[in-house]
């Protein structure tokens, strides 16, 4: 049943019955998805009722692209592409980078990694011996890791043979889930479902021992590119973190305060004029550095000739003897010291120029093997012109906050990072294996290194799984140590575990004090969502995708490398320092941040480019842009840019037709299919800026290149407007997932979506349709969840109307009765009875019952009996005879629910070192325990049940009984909560708006409105004014009207429903065009004297509950060091008497009140005091140090200062209490 | 606690299969597994006692 199954076509089809077609895509069609509303399944659905036969206008219709984008990319696209890159290509990569492994001893054997591949999941049978394929929700339910086999091919010596073996596992690979590797590729949802997993699942996560974990998208400043920037002595700098496979490095050119430029970098021991280090790259001549750096600029000249005179003044003038002034500078480390021999200045130097310093710039050897500095010395002297440029222009360096400064490190490229590391040092350790095996002489049989292949499969299998599970990113050849890269995949609701995809973390430290890094960037539109961020330390600091952003994966650039000479760039190598500036429409060619050559008609060779990239002869997410300050033209292919794609407007009409939004929607095409006919391409932020973009159609602008020339020439004329470029495809795609929740955004103050997009993930609702076979740790349901009346397009593309977390509460606008001041809610006991804000609360509780390494092993009992009376005892209630809760028992706090008693000895008695030294020395020590093989069933038990100890009773909802990984039984008891809304619980509406239940009051005591209607919810109205969440009321609004149209409405960020709209329907209906009802009192009976605003407004349930915090005590437990009363809830802590509540007693001069609270009602404790010496310690009246009775009197001072002066006392240092009497 | 001798009562808990729903015992120390189709997770039934619940 649950073996292989042959091709994953037949198991899927024989469910529902159609015909199984060969390769299987995404099902479609009306009635192949058991999820009728299930958008992702059916693209009759996808379009919002819209009818294949309506008519399309392309202004208002273009958004329709969008779930054609989120359906050829997903949601956490980024993630998953970055992850199969990794399995398909940077993989194969690493390992042919280090594939051949050669022995010290032996120099004719070599072993050599051909190929390296990753199975999809699977797990052994062992007691069948077969694998069968995981399902995450087994490995969830199992704690175990869903991760595939890794296997390579190999070829070896064997004695004189060279043999080759396919197919070894060397380990494990966590895989993410719906990765290309995942069984839940390319799976209709029903097929989806059918494994246990929830359609709507974004997947883009792992599982770590049954463990979920995200490895949050890293934002980093962008490597092999120039940054020009003021440091920490106010000097300007140019900055190039260069970053190859091989190494990473940073340079440093600065333009120092005595005006000379310096080459700072970490290898070398001070900082090296420039002068010097062109000249050890070969460019000998003054004047021609002059004129790399400057061209015929005078102005750069003037900045530059102080470093230049210095480098006179040095005498320095051959390559030479720059190579040995540098090499005397090179800092020694230990790998070149090691060997002893002092390697030559001018080779050390040399060396050090061609690898170390700007690492990413390649110097090649040529025919005769010298080396071709010249790329790398043009790329100094453009660092040192960048600088001068900045300091020219007054100081005006680059902005590290800009996106296109940006990259963003995912899953794919950490994990590249991780196995690179740990494949290197396994290899090393098989080197060593085979080493020390090959030593050996006396070798009975042929040694096979195959076997140190395969045996050492546990060392890249435990980095992986210890990494992810823990988060901590350790590579030591990049000194790269990251604490909390995983997060655990939080499961509050779908919108939590969804934000919790698109977030992006930061490397700036939260300590510091700039603003710079946290601050809203202009370049972040459409990119990052404005609104989701946390409050508070991490604000601005961690971000979160909007809805269409792509983040690029690496791509070859060695065609676009030849493209970029076909298209006519000029060769740095056959380029001189003249033609670099030469005129002003000479333009620097770079490609990933290493300079090309130049080229002489900039606007041709982009253009060029980019019709190439429209008809698809280079990749889609290559980008090209020029910056016309600097002159220079940018090519990209690099991973880790953000891009979104965005209509191609031409010669003022967008390149999407009508006829393309219908195709799409008709399913003739897809996504993909516009962007490789060249309708639709993808920039990157830095092309963005190259860019005009229109957001609406209407404000496209054109005018013919002619005539913008000719205006351009004519001074009078006013400046032109640029022609536009692109067209976005829907403005609310600025926003991210989980701004996406909020209607009419537009409308809020900005502060108030932010809030929304933190509570939003509190919301309790539906996590996912597997929700109840899920066992999670802690896991908050709502019984009756709503999806909104007024949407929004995210809203339907998300998947949120289908996982809703929140009820459409009637609400009513107005003061009631007090209870309702400071923001709090007035909730109608008839709601709540029929079940408004019920949720349930499920928790986990889990055991292994284990088997020890001594024999002895854990057990489950059954129920004990009271001896007395022969009744099950009290705590032992509700367990079966297995010694197991059984399953609906209503358990009570400080039951048992599982029976467990574990031996008192778990660990094999081995002879300690110890032992066995004096065993062997005969020593007359006393004799050591007689090391016997214990008898396991003497061992007694000790008794060590899992019991319920959360206040509160609850139902005992469900008993798995499975085992792990290791064949070690595993139990978990999922226990269930039903709550009704009380006093205190949390409620917040989707604008920020949250307060707490003040009162529940009786139906018959509620206003209510002519035709009957009694609100669910009364909030209180100074909510408003000083909030301004004016999209609060206009859902009101379109709420209200929506329950009358009979449908629901749309707040769709800039755009949506209109309130005119609304306010017809509800006029047309016959109530007030305000949405003001007349109001009549439950309690008087009288009508309201104001008209009150009424309607529905969707309500979220926050996950915080007075049930889970509820606490107070009187007498309880105390910590055993200090004696004072624990501390926090889950301990039965006291209640603090904090330093501020301490200092207001002060004020008061309450002193009996102080001492009441801070010692008898704490750790007051009777301690004897000698009044002769002062020393507290004395015993039973007794001074030690006295010797005497005379003096010893008892004192009442706190446990804790007891202990310090006894603490005082063990190093030396005398405290003595000077005792008198009481007056 | 002291060692009293296990009582092996627990013949009459069966267990459910998560994959095909067939009935299973469970024996102390081996690996759980579905008799009739080698699945590796057993849920206990529900409970035979009564149990009253409380609507509010």
């Amino acid at each position: 049943m649950r073996a292989i199954r042959p091709g994953h076509g037949a198991a899927g089809a024989a469910g529902h019955g159609a015909q199984a077609p060969e390769v299987k895509p995404v099902a479609k069609g009306k009635g192949s998805s058991l999820f009728s509303t299930d958008t992702h399944g059916r693209d009759d659905m996808r379009y919002a009722g819209k009818k294949l036969t309506d008519p399309i206008n392309t202004a208002e219709d273009k958004w329709r692209l969008l779930p054609a984008f989120l359906q050829t990319k997903g949601l956490v696209k980024q993630h998953l592409d970055s992850f199969n890159y990794f399995l398909e290509t940077d993989i194969k990569m690493i390992v042919k980078a280090n594939a051949r492994i050669d022995s010290d001893i032996d120099p004719l054997f070599y072993l050599k990694f051909l190929d390296i591949r990753v199975r999809p999941p699977q797990a052994e049978d062992t007691q069948r011996g077969v694998a069968y394929e995981l399902t995450p929700n087994e490995c969830r339910l199992r704690d175990i890791t869903y991760a595939g086999t890794i296997t390579v091919d190999i070829e070896y010596v064997r004695g004189k043979q060279i043999i080759t073996k396919k197919g070894i596992d060397i380990g494990r690979m966590p895989i993410m889930l719906k990765s290309s590797r995942c069984v839940l590729n390319n799976k209709s949802p029903d097929e989806v479902a059918k494994l246990g997993e929830c359609p709507l699942d974004p997947g883009g996560y792992f599982i770590i021992r049954g463990v979920e974990k995200v490895i949050l998208i890293q934002e980093q400043l962008s490597k092999n590119r120039i940054i020009v920037e003021t440091d920490r002595m106010g000097c300007i700098c140019a900055n190039v973190t260069s970053s190859t496979h091989e190494k990473k490095s940073k340079t440093t050119i600065v333009y120092g305060k005595t005006g000379k430029v310096v080459l700072k970098h970490n290898s070398l021991t001070t900082d090296l004029p420039v002068t010097v280090i062109m000249k050890a790259m070969g460019i000998e001549s003054d004047r021609e550095i002059a004129e790399l750096i400057c061209g015929e600029d005078l102005e750069f000249l003037a900045l530059f000739s102080p470093s230049l005179e210095e480098g006179a003044a040095l005498k320095i003038s051959t390559q030479r003897q720059a190579l040995e002034y540098i090499g005397a500078k090179v800092k020694v480390t230990f790998k070149t010291n090691r060997v002893g021999v002092r390697r030559d200045w001018i080779e050390e130097a040399r060396d050090l120029l061609a690898t170390t310093v700007l690492a990413h710039v390649p110097v090649d050897a040529d025919a005769t093997g010298m080396l071709n500095f010249r790329p790398k010395a043009i790329y100094v002297a453009l660092m040192v012109r960048r600088t001068l440029q900045a300091v020219k222009d007054g100081g005006v360096v680059d902005d590290r906050d800009f996106v296109g400064n940006k990259r963003l490190e995912l899953a794919g490229q950490l994990l590249s990072l991780l196995f690179e590391d740990l494949f290197k040092s396994w290899q090393s350790a098989i080197k060593r294996a085979v080493d020390t095996q090959l030593k050996r002489n006396n070798r009975t049989s042929q040694y096979d290194a195959a076997a140190a292949v395969s045996q050492t499969s546990r060392f890249i299998t435990d980095g992986l799984f210890r990494s992810i599970s823990s988060g901590n990113w350790n590579v030591k050849r990049f000194k790269m140590e990251r604490a909390g890269v995983t997060q655990v995949l939080s499961r509050l609701s779908y919108v939590s575990a969804l934000g919790m995809l698109t977030r992006i973390s930061s490397q700036f430290e939260k300590t510091r004090k700039v603003a710079g890094p946290r601050s809203l960037q202009t370049s972040q539109w459409g990119m990052i969502c404005p609104s989701d961020t946390p409050e508070g330390e991490a604000c601005g600091l961690v971000k979160n995708l909007a809805l269409m952003t792509h983040i690029t994966t690496d791509s070859d650039d060695t065609t676009l490398r030849r493209l970029a000479f076909v298209l006519g760039v000029e060769d740095v190598n056959l380029v001189s320092g003249s033609d670099l500036y030469a005129t002003n429409d000479t333009y620097l060619v770079f490609l990933n941040g290493v300079i090309l050559g130049v080229h002489r008609n900039a606007e041709q060779f982009v253009k060029d480019l980019r019709r190439l990239r429209r008809a698809g002869r280079v990749s889609a997410f290559v980008s090209v842009y020029r910056t016309i300050l600097q002159r220079t033209i940018n090519i990209s292919s690099d991973g880790g840019r953000v891009c979104r794609p965005l209509i191609i407007v031409e010669r003022g009409v967008p390149r999407v037709t009508e006829a393309d939004v219908r195709d799409i929607i008709h399913g003739v095409i897809k996504f993909d299919d516009l962007v490789t006919r060249g309708k639709i391409e993808y920039l990157d932020t830095n092309e963005e800026t190259d860019s005009d973009i229109a957001v609406y159609e209407s404000e496209i602008s054109w005018t013919p290149p002619a005539k913008l020339r000719a205006d351009m020439a004519d001074p009078t004329a006013p400046p032109p407007t640029p022609n536009t470029t692109h067209l976005e495809i829907a403005p609310f795609t600025l926003l991210g997932a989980v701004a996406g929740l909020i209607p009419y955004p537009h409308h809020n103050q900005s502060p108030r979506n932010t809030y929304q997009c933190a509570m939003g993930k509190q919301a309790i609702g539906t996590i996912a349709y597997n929700q109840l076979t899920r066992i999670d740790t802690l896991l908050y349901l709502m019984v009756y969840p709503h999806h909104p009346m007024v949407r929004t397009r995210t809203i339907e593309m998300i998947g949120f109307d289908k996982l809703p977390a929140g009820q459409n509460a009637t609400v009513a606008v107005m003061s009631y009765s007090g209870y309702d001041i400071e923001d709090a809610l007035v909730l109608n006991k008839a709601s709540v009875d029929r079940g408004y804000g019920r949720c349930q609360v499920m928790r986990k509780s889990a055991t292994m019952i284990k088997s020890y390494a001594n024999g002895t092993y854990d057990r489950v009992i059954d129920p004990a009996v009271d001896p007395t009376t022969g009744m099950v005892q009290e705590r032992h209630a509700i367990l079966d005879q297995d010694g197991i809760c059984g399953v609906g028992e209503r358990v009570a706090t400080n039951q048992i629910l599982i029976n467990k008693q574990s031996p008192v000895e778990t660990t094999p008695r081995v002879p300690t070192a110890a032992s066995r030294a004096t065993g062997a020395d005969g020593d007359d020590e006393a004799p050591t325990a007689p090391i016997r093989p214990t008898d396991p069933t003497a061992i007694p038990f000790k008794s060590t049940p899992m019991s319920y100890k959360y206040p509160g009773d609850a139902v005992i909802d469900q008993v798995l009984v499975t085992t792990n990984e290791e064949d070690q039984m595993l139990i978990k008891v999922l226990v269930r909560q039903t709550r009704r809304p009380e006093l205190g619980d949390k409620f917040s509406s989707r604008h920020g708006q949250k307060g707490v239940c003040g009162i529940i009051v009786n139906q018959e005591d509620m206003p209510f409105a002519e035709n009957g209607v009694v609100p669910d919810v009364i909030m209180n109205p100074h909510g408003f004014p000083s909030r301004m969440t004016v999209g609060k009321m206009i859902e009101l609004l379109a709420g209200k009207a929506g329950l009358f149209a009979g449908q629901v409405q749309y707040g769709t960020a800039f755009g949506g429903s209109k309130v005119e709209d609304m306010s017809r329907i509800l006029v047309e209906n016959g109530y007030s065009y305000s949405g003001k009802d007349l109001l009549t009192s439950g309690i008087t009976g009288e009508p309201l004297q104001a008209y009150i605003f009424f309607g529905p407004v969707y309500y979220q349930k926050l996950k915080h509950m007075v049930m889970d915090k509820m606490h107070a005590r009187s007498r309880g437990p105390r910590a055993t060091l200090t004696r004072q009363p624990t501390e926090g809830r889950s301990r039965d802590g006291g209640l603090r008497v904090g330093e501020m509540e301490r200092d207001c007693l002060i004020g008061h001069g309450a002193s009996s009140l102080l001492i009441e609270r801070l010692l008898y009602s704490s750790d007051a404790s009777d301690v004897e005091v000698c009044s002769s010496c002062g020393i507290v310690g004395a015993w039973h009246g007794y001074c030690a140090y006295c010797k005497s009775r005379s003096g010893v009197v008892t004192v009442k001072m706190p446990y804790a200062c007891k202990l310090l002066f006894q603490e005082l006392m063990s190093m030396n240092v005398v405290p003595r209490v000077e005792v008198e009497d009481l007056e | 606690m002291d060692g009293a001798p296990a009582r092996q009562q627990r013949i009459d808990v069966t267990y459910t299969c998560g994959e095909c729903g067939a009935d299973n015992q469970i024996k102390p120390r081996e690996p759980i597994r579905c008799k009739d189709c080698g699945y590796r997770i057993m849920y206990k039934k529900r409970t035979k006692r009564m149990v009253q619940f409380e609507a509010r």
